[in-house]
């Protein structure tokens, strides 16, 4: 196996605030004197559970992995230790819940992979003009339809008819939708077999660009998909 | 080891459990209620009375009786302007400030007025493990439950009344949440719960998944400003609407007081009447019926509102109501059958009503405390914040830091920087809430970040960093990553009491403490007494009292029973706990034999009524 170029941690080792021993990064007690452990500046979600960085993830598994930690380190259990424990108590919970609201959606899980990866998401790049390539046509007719049927609805067109063009709309959006959540489901399988097989760091890096195009993609449908919603809350209201 | 209860401190009635080997109870009063009314009246002459004293108190002094005050904890004036206008006591407060409640010539915060109570339930605690012989009887921990829809400063509010009240307060709990862990105690297997909990003036829906003992709330959602309270409002607006406009604040109460029975009569009966005496305000008094068809008619739109936070919360849960295994119904309010339909209707099965839905969330509150201090593992409640919480940013706009439903404890970090060049400090502006913006929102804090290293505009990288408790209560933290200075902050809660409020209200309370613990001796005293005198009077008035009298009873006794109960009644109407308490000690010597008569035929009577086998 090729070692990974890619900074992970930074923090390799804990240090037990008890008794000062040191413990890897992962460990949630310390190896020493068993008190649990300050959390420091941890940031991989999958390690943290004790997973490989692997995007499919079996959800009984992690949820079964977030209730055995969670009877760990709920500070309902250290109400009777010292404040040095019960700090480490609140944020290796808050950490914990933090992570498993992560790992457990898939695009958030794609989205911490690649900013621990080195890779992280731009945010301002939802919500501005550039489309992406593959929806161009859809954007297009669309938005077209969209302002055709507000305008419709705010002439006092009628609402069944209305939504009736709204849900023939939506269509090629879902099925874009569906094509997409393939690709990314592909591509997450692609990865999971790299990390198997350990593959190149060059390999890797083309797979994790994907995910990152995808990602976009997805909050781009998932816009859409908000503002049909929005002209159907308008129609329905009316309606009502 | 001192005690550790919880307390359910609810709208219009609170109550305190605790557990006992395993099982929670509610400790209840000699005459076996639970309930101690969520009411606090000051006299004339500076006495406070609190509970079933003070609700006595409704009627004759209105505007020295303070009800439903839950529905102020952490709020300010401008939020409460509306229902203060049906009060007959005096709610005031600076705009922008906390609001203040008026009696006589004393103003007192929410938190105060609610201190009254908790140290009411802390009291009927401590006698009841005196009683039982404990050595430990102290009571200085509890956990208290809140409405899961309640705000951070909400929260905040009921701790401060806790902390006022002279107890430490473990763990603020989800009432909700409360319910479903006392429903839990011996269902352990796994499945998905609703808990609708509608009460007195507050409404809460959760989901909850049970598995393994651990009990993860998926999503909750409410309207802190909607129950009991309003059904009473609708009805008594029905019912003054025929009275003339100038209404004394007896004439409120006697009206409230009236229509809430005729609510309770209409869960079991198909019509009811609204009876009010006769009065010099009101000389023809009211009599008016109402079926439970117009009943329905007039609160259904209340009832429609409690549906729009069940769709968001099983929304925000991902789940369809037929995917709910089990429904479980608390608060008074759910008493009402139009509800309980509704609800059945919705999730299409019956609800559970098992547990008595006035005394369930107390219940679950004990079973809390008791996995705080015990450090049993077995059961874990893991519960959400209700709101979003972010901060204010250019333009006015709210930018989310934590989402609501997440699971808590919970943390975000936030970078701030600087505008302009040497700049040394920065002010943050915290929110609750989903709107977008900040001015939509509920407002919880001012923070100022002070020390900044003077640095050019846009180089400091400020982290602050947002926690919020197991409580659900927000703290903020934030250092300078750049020259790692952890910065002071000041906090200016914007409907909440600062800490240096708290320890001044404390060290008044301390002052007033004296004359209020020989007013409670007082009070104490007179209870005890009519408990006495009413078992008195009660066997003196039995048909068979002659008979028993003359088969059992020395002469004389029945007239030197009677001699010390009029004795007794003598120094009921004075101040004098001592004469009080003497006397009552005389009248239960005197008719100390008697009761050993009537026990005797009571206990024969029972047998009697049975086969000889069966004993």
């Amino acid at each position: 196996m090729t070692p990974d170029p890619i900074p992970v941690n930074p923090v390799s080792t804990l240090e037990c605030r008890t008794c000062g021993a040191g413990a890897p990064v992962d460990e949630h007690f310390c190896p020493q004197c068993s008190r649990i452990l300050a959390l420091g500046r941890h940031g991989d979600y999958f390690s943290f559970f004790g997973l490989p960085r692997k995007l499919r993830v079996d959800a009984a598994d992690l949820e079964q992995r977030f209730r055995d930690l969670s009877r760990k380190f709920h500070p309902d259990y250290y109400y009777n230790a010292g404040p040095t424990e019960r700090l480490a108590s609140l944020e290796r919970s808050s950490y914990l819940n933090d992570a498993y609201r992560t790992l457990r959606n898939q695009a958030l899980r794609i989205e911490h992979l690649l900013a621990i990866e080195g890779l992280p998401a731009a945010k301002s790049e939802v919500g501005t003009a550039l489309v992406p390539p593959s929806l161009l046509e859809e954007v297009f007719a669309l938005n077209e339809e969209l302002d055709e049927i507000r305008e419709a609805r705010e002439a006092g067109g009628e609402p069944g008819e209305l939504r009736a063009r709204l849900e023939r709309a939506r269509t090629p959006i879902d099925v874009k939708r569906d094509e997409h959540e393939r690709r990314v489901d592909a591509l997450c399988a692609t990865w999971d077999r790299q990390i198997d097989t350990g593959d190149t760091a060059i390999q890797k890096r083309v797979t994790l660009e994907s995910l990152r195009e995808q990602l976009f993609e997805r909050k781009y449908i998932d816009n859409l998909l908000a503002a049909i919603d929005r002209e159907a809350a308008s129609l329905g209201a009316r309606a009502g | 080891m001192s005690k550790v209860v919880g307390i359910d401190l609810g709208t219009t009635n609170s109550l305190v459990a605790y557990v006992r080997d395993g099982v929670p109870e509610v400790i209840r009063d000699a005459s076996g209620d639970g309930l101690v009314p969520s009411v606090v009246s000051l006299g004339e002459d500076g006495t406070f009375f609190v509970g079933r004293e003070a609700q006595r108190r409704l009627l004759t002094a209105p505007s020295r009786t303070v009800y439903s005050v839950k529905r102020f904890m952490g709020r300010g004036i401008d939020d409460v302007h509306d229902e203060a206008a049906l009060l007959p006591f005096q709610v005031a407060g600076e705009p922008g400030g906390v609001v203040r409640i008026g009696i006589g010539d004393r103003q007192f915060t929410p938190p105060e007025i609610s201190a009254f109570v908790l140290r009411e339930l802390k009291q009927r605690a401590e006698e009841h493990f005196r009683d039982r012989g404990e050595f430990d009887f102290e009571v200085d921990r509890a956990v208290i439950t809140v409405p899961a829809y309640f705000d951070d400063a909400q929260r905040t509010a009921t701790r401060d009344a806790g902390r006022l009240a002279g107890l430490e307060v473990l763990r603020i709990v989800n009432e909700p949440t409360a319910a479903s862990l006392a429903y839990g105690l011996d269902r352990r297997d796994r499945g998905i719960i609703a808990v609708y909990d509608l009460g007195g003036g507050t409404f809460d829906i959760s989901i909850l998944k049970v598995e393994d003992g651990v009990f993860q709330v998926l999503a909750t959602n409410g309207d802190t400003h909607l129950g009991g309270d309003d059904v009473d409002r609708l009805l008594m607006e029905m019912v003054l609407a025929d009275v003339p406009p100038l209404r004394p604040a007896e004439t409120i109460q006697a009206v409230r007081k009236a229509v809430i029975q005729a609510k309770w009569d209409l869960s079991e009966a198909d019509e009811a009447e609204i009876h009010v005496e006769p009065s010099s305000a009101l000389p023809g008094g009211i009599r008016r019926r109402i079926s439970r068809g117009e009943f329905e008619q007039m609160i259904a739109p209340l009832v429609e509102r409690t549906m729009q936070p069940v769709r968001q919360a099983l929304t925000d849960a991902g789940l369809a109501p037929a995917e709910i295994d089990e429904v479980v119904l608390v608060g008074g309010s759910t008493r009402i059958p139009m509800v309980r339909r509704v609800v059945a209707e919705l999730f299409a099965r019956t609800p559970h009503s098992e547990l008595n839905p006035n005394e369930v969330v107390a219940l679950g509150a004990a079973v809390q405390a008791d996995i705080l201090v015990s450090g049993r593992r077995e059961m874990l409640l893991l519960d959400v914040t209700p709101l979003s919480l972010g901060i204010e940013t250019l333009g006015g706009v709210t930018s989310k830091i934590i989402l609501r439903n997440s699971t808590i404890p919970a943390s975000g970090r936030e970078m701030f920087t600087t505008g302009v060049d040497n700049q040394t400090s920065v002010d943050v502006h915290v929110l609750q809430g989903e709107r977008e913006l900040a001015a939509d929102c509920r407002s919880l804090a001012r923070f100022r970040l002070r020390g900044i290293p003077p640095m050019p505009a846009g180089l400091p990288r400020i982290e602050v960093r947002f926690q919020i408790d197991a409580n659900g209560i927000l703290s903020v933290s934030a250092s300078e990553l750049r020259t790692a200075v952890a910065q002071a902050i000041e906090v200016k809660p914007s409907y909440g009491l600062t800490d240096e409020e708290v320890e001044r209200m404390l060290i008044d309370s301390f002052e007033h403490a004296r004359a209020d613990f020989d007013a409670r001796l007082l009070i104490d005293a007179r209870n005890e007494a009519e408990t006495v005198i009413h078992a008195t009077e009660k066997s003196l008035r039995r048909p068979d009292f002659t008979a028993i009298a003359a088969s059992e009873l020395k002469p004389g006794e029945p007239a030197r029973i009677e001699a010390a109960l009029a004795d007794l009644k003598l120094v009921m109407g004075g101040t004098d706990r001592e004469a009080i308490a003497d006397r009552m000690h005389a009248l239960n010597h005197t008719t100390q034999r008697l009761a050993e008569v009537l026990m005797n035929r009571t206990v024969r009577e029972a047998l009697a009524g049975r086969n000889v086998n069966e004993v």
